[in-house]
C-alpha cells in the first residue's frame, strides 16, 4: 500500500533541523519531497560531527527526500522554482522574516501562481516584535524559552538539556501536525493556506503541563532532580547497590500495588498518603521514608517485584551504553531504533518511524542524497534540461 | 471561520497527559471531542497540588474543548453505549495498553466491523512488540530508558529528567499527527485503519540525530556527542543571571572591539577563539574549556547588557527566562499564546494556546474544560436516551 501522502510534492526550502525534519516526516508519510539548496549549502553541513565527509544533522534531518541545488538569486533558477513550487502541495521554509520574500518566493507571490499551496512559515520567535530577526537555535529556545528553569539538580539553576535538538524537533513536529491539518482542510475547501509556527510558542506548548503549575500559584516550578511535581512517589531511588531506580506511581491503582511489592502494606492504609494529592501534600514525609527503604535491597529486587506488581519502573542506567539500547529487544522489536543502508555513509542507526499506520505503512525510511545529487533527475521530471556546463559546475558538493 | 477538524468527532478514552493533549490539539483545530471518563474521572484530575477552585491545574491545562462522559466501559451496558458513540464518531483514541481494548471488546476489530472508515489511534508505553508490550509506563520511566537522563545533571550524582513532560507530550503530537493523516487519507481513498505511537518510540525518535552520531563519526567531538561526558550547562553566568549566546558572524573590526570591550584582548590570538570566536562559543568544539573565561568579562554585566554588545557583533544573546520573565517579556505577548479560559467553576485560568496560525483554518478555544460527567446527559440524549434511561443507567453505576 502506497504512504497516506502518496501523491503530495513538498518544495522543502528549509534549513538546519526544524523546517527538515519536518519534511522528512512528510517524506516518511509518502510525500515526494524535494530539498532545494542554495550552491554554497544549508547551515547543517558545518554542523559537527561529520560521518565520512557529511555532517550527522544533514544526514539524519533528511530522509526520504531527494535532493537539488537552485540558485535562487538566479533568474533561471528563480523560474525553475517556480515551475517546482506550481506543481507542490507544500511549501516549507524557516528562514529569517523578510528573507524569503526577497527571493520572491513569498507567500504573496506563490500563492498567486498556486492557490492550493499549503505554505508553512517557521520563525523562531515569531514574525513580528523585537526579536523577529533574531536567529534561533536549539538552545537559544531552550534559554529563553524557560524549559531549563524547571530542570536540574534540587536548588540548582537549571540547566540545558545537552542533546541539542529536542525543540527543534519538537517544533518541526508541530509543523507536520498543521500541514496534516491544512491539507485536510483542502480537501474541503480546494485551498491552500499560510501556516506560520515558531520556536517559542512550541517550546512553550510543550510545557503546558508546567506552566499550568505556574499559572496556577503564581510561583515559578523548582527544578527537582528526578522527581515529578504533581505526582508522588514518581521519581528515581538510590537502592543498595548504588544504583538507581525510576519508580513511577501515576495512577491511584498503582499506589496500593506499589506498597504491596515493597513490603510496606502499612503506607496503604496511612491518611497521609491516600490519595495521589495527599501524597504531593506530603512528600518530604513519604519520600524520606521509601529512601531508607530501597536502600536495604538492590535496584534488581525491587525492580522484579515492582514489574511483577505493574508499577512503572526501570533501572537508570549509569553508564551510557549505546550498543546495548540499539540492541535491546523492547527497541528492536518495536523498530524504535533502526539500522539504515546508505550509499555514501555505510549502515547508520537512525530512528525509527513514530507512528504505525496498518493499512498504508509509512516508509520505508530512505537515506536522502548528498547536496544537489538529484538535481538533474528532479529537473528532467520537470521537462527541464538540466545538463548545462554551467549548472553543473554549481551542484558540487560543499567541501567542508 | 470554520477550524480544519471541524465537523470530525473523536470518542477519546485517554487519561493523563498523553492522550489529553493529542484529544486537546486536535479539539483546538476544530474536532469534537468526546472524552470517556471512568466514574472516577481521569486520572490527570488527581494530579496536583496546584488545584484551582478543586480542579487540578494539570488536568485544565490539556481539556478545553471537550466534552465530558462518565462512563464505565468495563460494564456491559457501558461497552454498548460507547460502541454507539464510536458508530457515529469518526476517530478512536485510546491508551488502554496493548490488548486492552480487545478485552474490553472495543478493539479496532471488533469496531471497525460496524465502522469501516473509523480512524483508530492506541498509545503505548513502549511499544505493542517486546517483553515491555504490557507494562504501564511513567514519564520518568521512559525518559530514563530512552537514554534522556544522559543529557542531564552530573556524572555519579543523583539522576536528573527533563522537568517538561517530554514523553507524554512529545507523544501526544505524534498521536495528533497520526490521527489527522488517518482522517486525510480517510477523506482521500474512503478508507479507515488503526495506527500506534508509543512514548518509548517517540522520545527515541526525537533522538535520533544521536543514534546516527554514534553508529560512526569521523571525529568524536561535537554537540550531539559529548552529553555524557560534560557537566550540567547553566549558561553564561552575568551580573544578574545567565545568558546563551554564539558568535558566527561579524567582521574583524568588530571581533577586536567585541574583545576589547570585554577586557579580552589577550586571546584574540588564542587558537580556540578562532574564527571569532564561532569554535569559543554556543557548540563550538572550545566553548566548554573557554567558558570561565568569558563568565570572568561578564561578571560586571547584566544580562541585558550581555545580549546587546553581543547583538551590536551580530551574534545570537538571549537571557535565561525563568517562567515569570519569560510570560511578562515583550515577544511572547507578540506571539499571542497566552490564553486566559473559562473556569468550569466560574472564574478564569490562564494557559497556553494553540500553537500554529492557520490563516483560513484557526485553531481556537471554545468552551472551558469539562467537569467529570458534564455531558454525560446531552451526549447520551443524542443517542436516544431518555431520562428513565439515563436515571436506570446512573443507579445501575454505568454513567454518572
Amino acid at each position: 500500500m502506497p504512504g497516506i501522502l502518496d501523491g503530495i510534492r513538498v518544495f522543502d526550502l528549509s534549513i538546519a533541523a526544524v523546517g527538515p525534519w519536518a519534511s522528512k516526516l512528510l517524506g516518511e508519510l509518502g510525500a515526494d519531497v524535494i530539498k532545494v539548496e542554495s550552491p554554497g549549502g544549508e547551515l547543517s553541513h558545518v554542523i559537527p560531527p561529520p560521518i565520512k565527509g557529511t555532517a550527522v544533522l544533514y544526514i539524519s534531518a533528511n530522509f526520504n527526500k531527494r535532493n537539488i541545488v537552485l540558485d535562487l538569486k538566479e533568474e533561471g533558477d528563480r523560474a525553475i522554482a517556480l515551475k517546482l513550487v506550481e506543481k507542490s502541495d507544500v511549501f516549507v521554509q524557516n528562514m529569517r522574516p523578510g528573507a524569503v520574500e526577497r527571493l520572491g518566493l513569498g507567500y504573496d507571490v506563490v500563492s498567486q501562481l498556486n492557490p492550493r499551496l499549503v505554505y508553512v512559515s517557521a520563525s523562531a520567535y515569531g514574525r513580528t516584535g523585537a526579536m523577529a530577526k533574531e536567529a534561533g537555535i536549539d538552545p537559544t529556545v531552550q534559554a529563553f524559552g524557560g524549559w531549563c528553569s524547571i530542570t536540574g539538580a534540587p536548588g540548582s539553576q537549571g540547566e540545558m538539556f545537552r542533546h541539542l535538538a529536542h525543540l527543534d524537533i519538537t517544533t518541526s513536529t508541530m509543523i507536520v501536525e498543521a500541514v496534516l491539518q491544512a491539507l485536510l482542510a483542502r480537501e474541503r475547501s480546494g485551498k491552500g493556506q499560510h501556516i506560520e509556527i515558531d520556536m517559542i510558542s512550541a517550546a512553550m506548548s510543550l510545557q503546558t503541563s508546567r506552566l499550568a503549575e505556574y499559572f496556577a500559584t503564581g510561583e515559578q516550578p523548582q527544578p527537582m532532580g528526578s522527581a515529578a511535581a504533581t505526582t508522588v512517589p514518581h521519581q528515581a531511588f538510590v537502592c543498595e547497590d548504588q544504583e538507581y531506580l525510576a519508580v513511577g506511581v501515576v495512577s491511584e491503582d498503582q499506589w496500593p500495588r506499589f506498597c504491596r511489592a515493597i513490603g510496606q502494606e502499612t503506607l496503604c492504609d496511612d491518611p497521609r498518603f491516600a490519595t495521589n494529592p495527599k501524597r504531593v501534600e506530603n512528600r518530604s514525609a513519604l519520600v524520606a521514608l521509601l529512601e531508607d527503604h530501597f536502600k536495604t535491597k538492590p535496584t534488581r529486587w525491587w525492580s522484579l517485584r515492582l514489574t511483577q506488581a505493574g508499577v512503572p519502573n526501570t533501572r537508570v542506567e549509569r553508564t551510557v551504553n549505546f550498543q546495548t539500547l540499539r540492541a535491546d529487544p523492547q527497541v528492536t522489536r518495536n523498530q524504535h531504533i533502526v539500522d539504515l543502508e546508505t550509499p555514501h555513509w555505510g549502515t547508520l542507526s537512525v530512528d525509527g518511524l513514530p507512528w504505525k499506520f496498518e493499512k498504508n505503512p509509512a516508509g520505508p525510511i530512505r537515506p536522502g542524497g548528498l547536496q544537489g545529487e538529484q538535481t538533474e533527475e528532479v529537473l528532467r521530471e520537470f521537462g527541464i534540461a538540466a545538463e548545462t556546463p554551467e549548472r553543473n559546475g554549481r551542484d558540487k558538493r560543499l567541501e567542508s | 471561520m470554520p477550524g480544519a477538524l471541524d465537523g470530525f468527532t473523536i470518542i477519546d478514552f485517554t487519561q493523563g497527559l498523553c492522550g489529553p493533549f493529542a484529544s486537546m490539539r486536535l479539539a483546538d483545530a476544530g474536532a469534537e471531542v468526546i472524552k470517556i471518563e471512568p466514574l472516577g474521572g481521569d486520572t490527570a484530575r488527581t494530579m496536583g497540588p496546584p488545584f484551582i477552585q478543586d480542579e487540578s491545574a494539570v488536568f485544565l491545562s490539556l481539556n478545553r474543548n471537550k466534552k465530558s462522559v462518565a462512563l464505565d466501559v468495563t460494564t456491559q451496558d457501558g461497552r454498548k453505549i460507547a460502541r454507539q458513540l464510536i458508530d457515529r464518531a469518526d476517530v478512536v483514541l485510546e491508551d488502554f495498553g496493548p490488548g486492552r481494548a480487545e478485552k474490553l471488546g472495543l478493539g479496532y476489530a471488533d469496531l471497525s466491523q460496524t465502522h469501516e472508515t473509523l480512524v483508530y489511534c492506541a498509545i503505548s508505553a513502549f511499544g505493542e512488540e517486546g517483553p515491555l508490550r504490557d507494562q504501564p509506563g511513567a514519564e520518568l520511566v521512559v525518559q530514563a530508558m530512552a537514554d534522556y537522563t544522559h543529557s542531564l545533571g552530573k556524572i555519579g550524582e543523583a539522576p536528573v529528567r527533563l522537568g517538561t513532560d517530554v514523553a507524554s507530550l512529545n507523544t501526544g503530537i505524534m498521536a495528533s499527527q497520526a490521527i489527522t493523516a488517518g482522517l486525510f487519507h480517510r477523506v482521500r481513498k474512503g478508507e479507515g485503519q488503526r495506527v500506534t505511537v508509543s512514548m518509548l518510540g517517540t522520545l527515541l525518535h526525537m533522538r535520533g540525530i544521536m543514534w546516527t552520531s554514534m553508529t560512526d563519526p569521523d571525529e568524536w567531538y561535537g554537540f550531539h556527542l559529548d552529553h555524557y561526558t560534560r557537566p550540567p550547562d547553566e549558561g553564561y553566568k552575568t551580573k544578574d543571571g545567565h545568558v546563551y549566546f554564539g558568535l558566527r558572524r561579524g567582521s574583524s573590526e568588530d571581533w577586536d572591539r567585541l574583545m576589547l570591550t570585554l577586557g579580552l584582548t589577550d586571546y584574540i590570538t588564542d587558537p580556540r577563539f578562532q574564527g571569532f570566536g564561532r569554535e569559543a562559543t554556543s557548540i563550538g568544539r572550545y566553548a566548554p574549556e573557554v567558558k570561565p573565561i568569558w563568565e570572568r568579562a561578564f561578571q560586571q554585566l547584566t544580562n541585558a547588557e550581555v545580549v546587546k554588545l553581543v547583538h551590536e557583533f551580530h551574534g545570537d544573546a538571549v537571557p535565561f527566562n525563568d517562567y515569570p520573565t519569560l510570560c511578562a517579556h515583550p515577544q511572547v505577548a507578540e506571539l499571542d499564546i497566552l490564553k486566559d479560559v473559562d473556569h468550569p467553576a466560574g472564574e478564569s485560568f490562564r494557559t497556553i494556546g494553540p500553537v500554529w496560525n492557520l490563516a483560513d483554518t484557526p485553531a481556537e478555544i471554545k468552551s472551558p474544560p469539562p467537569t467529570l460527567g458534564q455531558h454525560t446527559d446531552e451526549v447520551l440524549s443524542g443517542l436516544g436516551m431518555n431520562a428513565t434511561d439515563l436515571q436506570r443507567l446512573r443507579t445501575a453505576r454505568v454513567i454518572s
